[in-house]
């Protein structure tokens, strides 16, 4: 199959990479981050590995909420709105470890 | 700004449709954007439910948890975490597109994007047949189980059906609505019209792939 | 315009001239009258009506239930209704009740018809997806019923494992399910609101010249959003524990029944602020119109909606004291309970303190409003005892507990929904129902519901428990007390079904604002046109500008 870019004029080429740009970047650290995870996973140099395991996971997660998703670039209501669920499930969690933890 | 809110300017037709109760575009635009993430708000809150069970089942049991999660198949697992990140590539390709106007392009992108979703199912779906093999599917009551002498580890298996089919019934049904978008998408005059359906849509498939960034750790890696 | 005198322009004997029809559109009642066009409508005023209909129809169902509990317990030996089918009669009543009439009641209903009105809008954001949650409701709704045709659930609205997953032999699994995509339902009016509200509002329209109506629904609707999954994880785990033993709930594999509970509750106790919420929107609408008196302490009554949305989810231990949770947690959680307490109060002393010399006209919607603060009260405070860690060792799982939410429930909700329903019954149908039997109603309500649900508390602190079929023959005079009352309650429900109904052909036409009330849905005529507004609304400097205004510090302004 002809490469598709190969169509392209050379402004529309220097346009596509322009805004691809950032999900290219995005995509790629999200892969080096997973890189990261299922080396540590599958070494397991250390005890405590998982709570590096855990902080990469929130790396990519807050890449791709606020990268990906774009909501960097939001009004400050949607902002709100995204990150409110995880305020939410702050409660949940802690509240109900609340009972586990001490039982 | 017309009423097609074209906003674009190198001639191509890309604008959203005002709809009869709506004042302008701007209003219109902003409440899909407010409603999709209000939706993931209630998909955040369920998935983490389902977290949570599988937390306090590793404070209670965490040898049983280790045991389990060393029998699941982690390189799949892995694997399908490669092929959504490369999904959100071509999702985010797409919208971009659409905001440039690229109708073919955006069509191209939104059908790789069904595409590895579906590699995706089809991997989980063989991971799946190599766990029914290895006598990994504690809930089939006719079946030995492999772990049969760590009762909490059965738990645990189980759980990790529960979250990934209901993570793959999301991706099953965000595949089924992309592919009826996608076929939508390619007639004549759909830019000019609906472009922000492709943005509303690209934050769910993001957050499908946000929900497995998370749930491949918490299940196959942390506890190993 | 004298303050006061709701027959201006409705009284036969004053000369009065009706409003013009000439080249006015028609509302929204006459514009179409095509099947198709109530079944495939998409102005949310009709979706309010359909669901209306719904709503009320397993409200009778639900009663139904109610009236087979309490004739079963006319007689301590359950003679009437062995121990099974009588476990089916109270779960149908709770699962009815609380699913398929009270969480919808009145934001369903009263707040898909009025919030585009209230906010100068003429729809809400999502209209199509709106027409979609009266389909899913009615679905789950008619789905749960199967399990009901097919012989009943006998688990409790509570669903409780291991009853619920291992033992009961009943149809529990199509009751989960229906109730679960019921969920759903719930989800998307939520997400319309909470959209609507933040999008759609006329210019001019800022936060604090909302009226308290649209705010209690906002605060309703974020407990829509991010409590409900956490149920419909709770459901699908209990479907896959009975049906694939997954042994989530088990302790034998590692589970724990009182996470069931932790993942219910954590839905349920906010659940219990859906059905109180919106009730508390509608005493706000009606106490300043029937006092004719600015609302006291707006502001504050606005925060204290938020605040109790935002609280409730750190409350919900307080079901589970005697469960198995932990100490801490109990402590936790009992301490957090008071808290909640607090905004409720204060929404209570500012309606009061509007009342204080108001101008008060004491037609039906004030009096279930009067009623709903004399009674919510009551509940409340009930409330307190039983968020104390150690009287809810001796009153949890008694008839306290039962007359303690049916008097937030039933005094409180139901009383809300019933004025509501006739304050704004003209701006619905564009008739005035008869007042007469307006008031003998509200009387016979109020009176049966208190015979009903007093005696109820002194069991319980007597130590009857509840949800048994049987008990000790020295209560049989309170529970027949109680059983009596219900048949009042009963009285005052039937008549407003008729009269109410009576009125939509024969009852006497209604202008655009009969009540002299503020807030822009009296702006309109009555019924509105099908786009709810003839000219754009002019939005008021304040809002509740009426006649009477007293300062937050008690003195009237100049």
């Amino acid at each position: 199959m002809r490469n598709p870019l190969d169509a392209l004029s050379r402004e529309d080429r220097a346009l596509a990479i322009r805004h691809l740009r950032r999900p290219i970047l995005t995509s790629l650290a999200l892969l080096a981050l997973l890189a990261i995870n299922v080396t540590l996973g599958a070494t397991l140099p250390f005890e405590q590995v998982w709570i590096v395991e855990l902080l990469v996971v929130t790396v990519m997660a807050s890449l791709i909420i606020l990268v990906s998703m774009e909501t960097l670039h939001e009004p400050p209501l949607v902002k709100l709105f995204a990150g409110i669920g995880f305020f939410w499930v702050a409660i949940l969690f802690a509240m109900t470890l609340t009972d586990y933890l001490s039982r | 700004m017309n009423s097609r809110g074209a906003a674009h300017h190198d001639g191509a037709k890309v604008g959203i449709e005002l709809a009869h109760h709506f004042e302008t575009v701007e209003q219109q635009r902003y409440a899909a954007t407010l409603g999709i993430w209000a939706w993931l708000l209630t998909e955040l809150l369920l998935f983490a439910a389902l977290f949570l069970t599988a937390l306090i089942l590793r404070v209670t049991h965490p040898e049983a948890v280790k045991l389990a999660t060393g029998h699941l198949k982690f390189w799949i697992g892995a694997v399908n975490t490669v092929v959504l990140i490369c999904s959100s590539l071509t999702m985010s390709a797409a919208i971009e597109f659409s905001r440039m106007g690229w109708q073919r392009a955006m069509v191209r992108a939104m059908l790789a994007t069904a595409g590895l979703g579906t590699l995706f199912l089809l991997l989980k779906g063989y991971e799946y047949y190599a766990d029914y093999e290895e006598h990994m599917m504690p809930f089939l009551s006719r079946r030995p189980y492999e772990l049969h002498e760590s009762p909490a580890s059965r738990l645990f298996v189980n759980l990790y059906y529960v979250a990934t089919s209901l993570h793959a019934l999301h991706l099953f049904t965000g595949i089924g609505l992309l592919l009826g978008m996608t076929w939508m998408a390619s007639k004549a005059g759909f830019l000019s019209r609906h472009q922000n359906w492709i943005e509303v849509y690209g934050l769910y498939w993001h957050f499908i792939d946000l929900i497995w960034i998370i749930a491949f750790p918490v299940l196959y890696v942390v506890n190993r | 315009m004298t303050a006061g005198s709701i027959d201006a322009g409705l009284s036969g004997r004053d000369p009065h001239t009706p409003e013009s029809t000439l080249d006015r559109p028609r509302d929204y009642l006459h514009a179409q009258s095509t099947l198709r066009s109530w079944f495939l409508t998409t102005d949310h005023k009709r979706i309010a009506i359909l669901y209306l209909t719904s709503i009320t129809l397993f409200f009778i169902i639900g009663a139904v239930a109610a009236g087979v509990v309490r004739l079963a317990l006319v007689v301590p030996n359950g003679a009437i209704l062995n121990n099974d089918n009588y476990n089916k009669a109270f779960t149908l009543h709770g699962v009815v009740m609380v699913w398929f009439f009270l969480i919808p009641s009145i934001p369903a209903t009263f707040g898909n018809f009025l919030i585009p009105l209230m906010i100068g809008a003429k729809d809400l954001a999502f209209p199509k997806l709106n027409l979609t949650s009266w389909y899913i409701f009615m679905a789950g709704a008619l789905f749960t019923m199967i399990s009901v045709v097919l012989g009943g659930i006998d688990t409790g609205w509570t669903f409780y494992a291991p009853l619920s997953t291992a033992f009961s032999n009943t149809w529990v699994l199509p009751a989960l399910i229906g109730v679960t995509i019921v969920g759903f339902s719930s989800i998307l009016t939520g997400l319309n609101f909470v959209v609507t509200i933040h999008t759609m509002r006329a210019p001019g329209m800022t936060w604090f010249r909302l009226p308290i109506f649209v705010w209690t629904h906002y605060a309703t609707s974020l407990i829509f959003l991010l409590a409900t999954p956490v149920i419909t994880v709770a459901l699908i785990l209990l479907v896959a524990e009975r049906a694939f033993h997954v042994g989530v709930f088990d302790p034998a594999y590692g589970g724990d029944p009182v996470l069931f509970q932790h993942l219910f509750w954590f839905y349920s106790h906010p659940a219990v602020y859906i059905m109180v919420l919106p009730g508390m929107g509608v005493i706000s609408e009606i106490v300043p119109a029937f006092a004719q008196k600015k609302l006291f302490g707006y502001k504050f009554v606005a925060y204290a909606a938020i605040g109790l949305a935002s609280v409730t989810f750190f409350v919900w231990g307080h079901h589970m004291f005697v469960n198995g949770q932990s100490d801490l947690a109990s402590l936790v959680f009992s301490g957090l309970s008071f808290a909640v307490a607090v905004p409720s109060a204060v929404k209570v002393y500012n309606w009061t303190a509007t009342i204080h010399k108001g101008s008060l006209r004491l037609d039906t919607p004030m009096l279930y409003a009067m009623g709903y603060i004399g009674l919510f009260v009551l509940g409340g405070l009930t409330g307190l005892f039983l968020a104390t860690l150690a009287i809810n060792q001796h009153i949890h799982a008694t008839y306290f507990v039962v007359a303690h939410f049916h008097y937030i429930m039933v005094g409180g909700t139901v009383l809300a929904f019933l004025g509501g329903l006739h304050f704004w019954w003209p701006k619905f149908t564009g008739r005035m129902y008869n007042e007469s039997w307006g008031r003998v109603s509200a009387l016979l309500i109020f009176i049966g519901f208190n015979v009903t649900f007093f005696p109820q508390f002194i069991l319980g602190y007597l130590g009857m428990p509840r949800r048994y079929a049987t008990y000790p023959a020295e209560f049989q005079l309170l529970n027949v007390l109680s059983s009596a009352g219900a048949t009042i309650l009963a009285a005052g429900y039937i008549f407003p079904m008729l009269y109410l109904v009576y009125s939509i052909w024969w009852g006497r036409r209604a202008p655009g604002n009969p009540w002299q009330a503020k807030g822009l849905e009296w702006e309109t005529t009555s019924p509105p046109p099908t786009l709810n507004f003839i000219t754009p609304p002019k939005v008021p400097n304040q809002p509740y500008d009426y006649p009477i205004k007293v300062t937050e510090t008690g003195g009237t302004p100049a």
